[in-house]
């Protein structure tokens, strides 16, 4: 009995060191984009905003900061509206290289993100779309709407399947089902799908960096910041980053549960 | 007799290589309570379904008021179907639910809302009218979903297992709320069920299905009484059957010989021949215990096995020498008069009348 | 049959399924094929000139570098597979059988969040811990050790990749060995089984295939990842997504990028489908 509550506690600490390892970083980050020393380590300098007053009085970081917003917000739309049409399709319909169909669009993610920016850089060079921040959107939604698909049809999975049948009963057709049965109740998962394919979006560097020729974003800011020196900026900006893609996390993940609780009820 | 509403001719539902409805022909009246009942997977579901439109016959035509309706979109149709699952829409509220149908038929709001209130108050649900689904009892949802249904006056409304989710004590009380708004209403309402005693005790008239077909179409009583075949015989339960070959053909009886004895037969349009197989079914309640042997025809010595009670009723399982299943209902008290107990040995007779002769099938 | 299907196209239908079909065909199929057939262009005076040739596949089949990074991405992303599944373990299984489903719940929610954040930033935190003089050697310097070199070696490229691939792991894990059915497990205990050899004989062999998927994740995140090797382990070694990177941004080689990167898919694919093999097979035996 008392091994069993050593072991137990041994194992509770071991969790707890393997949750310090995954947010050190994301810790460290956050405390050392208050930290006056150029080269942060330990004892801490004092306290200073510093590095915010110096990324805030930089011209390119606020034309990245932008950028980033539009390639982040245009990239959620068109990847949710991607995901819900196949997922809507996916759970509505049978038909014949379904599962080809579903790989289409829950592929790309497994691929390494070096790869998928060489074959984007290249094709998009090849179509003479490439270096503009509309190149980038692209790149991200193909990325990203698996995400949105995933938790559409998660949504849709808890949708009682004669929901849809009821409203034609009812005397709507179906795109008047669409719009007052389906998409009503895929609300929630549709905002969330939403925040995470931003997340995602505002996050990813390596496609980014490879297609955005001169409209740079945030990470490729951050990326090129960071080769070859230390520059407290990245931490500043980096901490900025950080908190925006966690919001839209925990939004995305407040509006799914919610809901879902709401539903079970019912 | 009014005239029929809905006529399903020759229907057939095939999916794939599996055949649902094998073939249907049936006339459904203006204002009758008609009951469709059967084991799962007999037919009645798909049966409703083509009622609305979800399903489209495969071969057959379905006509209401004499128009075919085989390619009519479920919401260019006017038959609202009241759900097993009651598919209620989570994401608006009572009285949104309510005027859902409305607002898909390009009704303006006031009318629509105004509308939709009459009927929460005939529903007695006028309280809820701003309450979120999921905040309501079974009972009260079940409510919502008629009153959703009914709120489009439709000459006919479809009811597919609707009480199946309920408590007991609910379903006696929905049946009486059903049976009254049909009433009121005067129209046409088509109500699926698996179970007897919903179907018996609102229908006016009962469809008994199996694997696909029809077994039999009639009033609660004819099917209680009069079952035409084993199917039925079977699935209404309560029934003694019993299979033998004819012996002997008199004009209003006959006598057939079985495992557990000869016994008498009335004829009604029956014609028998001797020498042919033939099945009669005597209801569970029509059999008369005694505990010396009876002076009459139709006898057989028994051996109790068990007992079952529900409420005042009590079903008695017995079995002859042959062990063939027999099976007597009584009044407990009635029971109590012959101190039975599992093993007991009883005689069972029955008088010629009670005897039913099935379709040889 | 047929001619009444084409006629009868069903619009709504084709609405919701048509776009994701042109979308990916235009921008991930398109790509990938791209790609491929970029393998066999040409590239001179540093323009790339449409045609097939095997020049580039030769070039990098015979450069004795390629076959080194080769040998070290595999090995690097096997090694940090294996790591991260033993690291994880424990974890996972306090999650999946010790701890209660609230707080299960919690933990997956919480190792979500990386998954969606920086992965740069946190690459760039670690360099700034793990440096010369960072907290970690500064923590050591109080209790006499160091300093230790941690950055450029393989050990900071390790780091790297169990910030990107712990989370996933330790989600996938614990997913897995939840789900397992306890009364297997009470009945192995009861059936005297020791806890370590229920791990070994139960837990394990019923988790099988959701331990190879996480295994397959963490093969296919480090073997891809060029993050990591480039920052934390110093590039001394390059690894396959740096030599693509260096072929691609220094040079325009294009093609030879391409010839690497599709070695890499064929690599990882290979790995995907031997793994989910394996752990299907072994299922289907029992």
């Amino acid at each position: 009995m008392n091994s069993n509550r050593i072991l137990n506690i041994a194992l509770g600490a071991y969790v707890v060191a393997i949750f310090v390892f995954v947010f050190a970083p994301i810790v460290f980050s956050v405390v050392f984009s208050f930290n006056s020393q150029r080269f942060p380590t330990i004892p801490l300098g004092s306290f200073s905003t510093e590095w915010y007053v110096k990324i805030l009085n930089d011209p390119d970081i606020w034309k990245a900061a932008l950028n980033s917003l539009i390639v982040s917000s245009s990239t959620a739309v068109i990847a949710t509206v991607l995901g819900f049409c196949t997922a809507y399709s996916d759970f509505r319909y049978n038909f014949r290289f379904k599962g080809p169909y579903i790989a289409l669009i829950l592929l790309p993610p497994t691929i390494p993100l070096i790869i998928m920016a060489l074959a984007m850089l290249a094709w998009l060079s090849k179509l003479g779309i490439s270096g503009q921040l509309w190149s980038v959107v692209i790149a991200h939604s193909v990325l990203t709407a698996p995400f949105a698909m995933a938790i559409i049809r998660l949504r849709l999975n808890q949708m009682d399947p004669d929901l849809e049948s009821a409203s034609w009963n009812l005397g709507g057709s179906e795109w008047a089902t669409m719009r007052y049965v389906i998409i009503p109740f895929c609300k929630p998962a549709i905002i969330s799908g939403l925040c995470l394919a931003a997340a995602v979006s505002f996050d990813e560097f390596a496609v980014s960096w490879f297609v955005s020729g001169l409209n740079k974003t945030l990470p490729v800011v951050i990326l090129e910041i960071v080769q070859g020196n230390i520059d407290p900026q990245v931490n500043a900006i980096g901490t900025f980053v950080f908190f925006t893609s966690m919001t839209l996390v925990i939004l995305a993940q407040i509006f799914f549960v919610q809901r879902q609780i709401k539903s079970t009820k019912s | 007799m009014t005239k029929p509403l809905v006529i399903l001719e020759k229907v057939q539902k095939h999916f794939g290589d599996f055949i649902a409805v094998k073939e249907i022909n049936l006339e459904i009246n203006e204002g009758e309570f008609l009951a469709i009942m059967g084991p799962s997977g007999c037919g009645k579901t798909t049966t409703l379904r083509m009622l609305s439109g979800l399903e489209e016959p495969t071969i057959g035509e379905v006509r209401m008021n004499g128009q075919v309706m085989n390619k009519v979109k479920p919401h260019e149709r006017d038959t609202p179907l009241v759900w097993q699952s009651l598919a209620l829409f989570p994401f608006l509220s009572v009285i949104e639910n309510v005027e859902f149908g409305l607002k898909m038929r390009g009704v303006d709001k006031l009318e629509r809302k105004k509308r939709a209130l009459e009927w929460l108050e005939k529903l007695d649900i006028l309280e809820f009218s701003e309450r979120d689904i999921s905040t309501l009892s079974g009972g009260q949802k079940q409510r919502v979903a008629l009153a959703r249904s009914l709120v489009l006056e439709p000459k006919i409304l479809l009811l597919d297992e609707p009480l199946s989710a309920l408590d007991a004590h609910l379903v006696i009380r929905m049946q009486a709320v059903l049976v009254q708004l049909q009433r009121e209403l005067g129209i046409t309402f088509v109500y699926v069920t698996h179970s007897q005693s919903e179907a018996f005790a609102m229908a006016d008239r009962v469809v008994i299905m199996g694997n696909g077909e029809i077994a039999q179409v009639g009033t609660p009583k004819d099917i209680y009484r009069s079952p035409q075949n084993k199917f039925v015989a079977e699935f209404v339960g309560r029934n003694n059957i019993l299979t033998g070959i004819v012996s002997d053909v008199k004009k209003t009886k006959a006598k057939i010989e079985t495992g557990s004895g000869v016994f008498s037969v009335i004829l009604e349009n029956n014609s028998l021949k001797k020498g042919e197989q033939a099945s009669f079914v005597i209801s569970a309640d029509l059999v008369h215990l005694s505990t010396s042997e009876p002076k009459t025809d139709n006898t057989v010595y028994c051996k109790l096995i068990s007992e079952e009670f529900v409420g005042s009723m009590v079903t008695l399982f017995l079995e002859d020498q042959n062990n063939h299943e027999f099976k007597v209902q009584m009044q407990e008290r009635e029971l109590s008069k012959f101190e039975l107990k599992p093993g007991s040995k009883i005689w069972l007779s029955w008088s010629l009348k009670s005897t039913h002769l099935l379709e040889v099938n | 049959m047929l001619i009444k299907k084409i006629q009868k196209i069903n619009v709504y239908a084709m609405t919701w399924r048509l776009p994701i079909i042109v979308w990916q065909l235009l921008f991930f199929v398109g790509p990938v094929i791209f790609m491929i057939a970029m393998s066999f262009f040409l590239v001179k005076n540093y323009r790339m000139t449409e045609a097939f040739e095997f020049v580039n596949w030769s070039k990098m089949f015979s450069k004795n570098y390629f076959w080194d990074s080769y040998l070290h991405t595999v090995t690097i992303a096997s090694v940090s597979t294996v790591f991260a599944m033993i690291i994880a373990f424990p974890a996972s299984f306090a999650l999946a059988f010790k701890a209660s489903e609230k707080l299960r719940r919690w933990a997956i929610f919480l190792l979500i969040i990386p998954f969606f954040t920086s992965y740069l930033v946190r690459t760039f935190s670690w360099f700034v811990i793990l440096s010369e003089n960072g907290v970690v050697n500064a923590l050591l310097g109080y209790i006499g050790f160091g300093p230790y070199t941690m950055l450029n070696t393989n050990f900071g490229t390790l780091v790297g990749y169990m910030t990107l691939t712990l989370p996933l792991v330790v989600i996938l894990q614990t997913i897995t060995m939840a789900s397992i059915d306890r009364t297997l497990i009470e009945a192995a205990r009861n059936l005297g089984c020791k806890p370590l050899a229920t791990i070994w004989r139960v837990i394990i062999p019923l988790s099988k295939a959701g331990l190879i998927v996480a295994a397959i994740f963490c093969f296919i995140l480090s073997f891809g990842d060029f993050v990591a090797p480039f920052y934390l382990g110093g590039s001394q070694e390059p690894t396959l997504p740096i030599l693509i990177l260096d072929t691609t941004k220094s040079g325009q080689q294009w093609p030879r990028a391409a010839v690497v990167a599709i070695v890499m898919m064929i690599t990882l694919f290979s790995v995907a489908f031997i793994g989910i093999a394996l752990a299907y097979r072994k299922k289907a035996k029992k």
